[in-house]
């Protein structure tokens, strides 16, 4: 079986700090470079807010699991709720070259992971799963 | 995360610190919104204490900034870290805001 970490947390902003330092500590214990770190904390940190904004509408009441593992040569974090159905088209981001409020947390997602994906088969919720390949710490 | 403010001669400098995220930037949000509502003339934003920003906190600058413009009121951002200075660049914010290496310059700029 491959070791997983798994952080269950209320939709609670307040909890973003907690999987913020999860993400840190679990992409460090797999030896990931210092600035892939810091980029997978905020792209979970984003991931995480977009199901509390969005999917859940702002209720702080529902949970999010975060699932951190390391694969042979990526690191994979799934992000489930229990929300209605969710697909990336439903997900809405800006023109870098617009000034407005809004849209630049897909962005960061987007080039922090390789791959951003929803789980079709997961029966009721959704499970994004965002895969980035590993650049070590000893080898940057 | 903790706001300090300081109002020297009609320019208000802004320094947050610690983690300004979902759950911390609309306290900033609201004393900004406070500042701007009494018109203040320049507010600058110093960074120097501030370990981590998300997609929320850069938006409350672009609201500040954007709700100062009917009365050419000026937002600049100082002191910015190396680790904060990438969502500017990445988010091409860096164009957008008047940006300073310290407030001093930001005062004088």
């Amino acid at each position: 079986m491959t070791e997983q970490v798994v952080l269950r947390v209320a939709s609670h902003p307040k909890y973003l700090s907690v999987v913020r330092a999860v993400a840190v500590l679990t992409a460090e214990l797999y030896g990931l470079c210092r600035q892939d770190v810091e980029d997978i904390r905020s792209a979970i940190d984003e991931a995480c807010s977009n199901v509390i904004r969005h999917a859940y509408k702002g209720d702080t009441q529902r949970q999010i699991v975060i699932g951190f593992r390391c694969l042979e040569d990526s690191f994979e974090v799934t992000i489930e709720d229990d929300a209605p159905k969710t697909s990336l088209s439903d997900l809405k981001q800006r023109n870098l070259d617009e000034v407005r409020v809004g849209g630049l947390g897909l962005h960061i997602i987007k080039k922090v992971f390789d791959s951003i994906a929803y789980d079709e088969t997961k029966q009721g919720g959704n499970r994004l799963i965002l895969v980035r390949t590993i650049r070590r710490s000893n080898e940057s | 995360m903790k706001v300090d403010l300081i109002d020297n001669n009609g320019v208000t400098v802004v320094s947050p610190s610690g983690e300004i995220d979902m759950y911390s930037s609309p306290e900033l949000r609201k004393q900004l919104l406070t500042l701007i509502k009494k018109k203040t003339s320049t507010i600058i934003i110093a960074l120097h204490d501030v370990t981590y920003i998300d997609s929320s906190g850069i938006a409350t600058f672009v609201e500040a900034l954007k709700r100062m413009m009917p009365y050419k009121g000026k937002l600049k951002i100082a002191e910015v870290p190396e680790s904060i200075m990438r969502i500017f660049n990445f988010s091409k914010l860096d164009k957008v805001f008047e940006m300073y290496e310290s407030v001093d310059d930001a005062i004088k700029g």
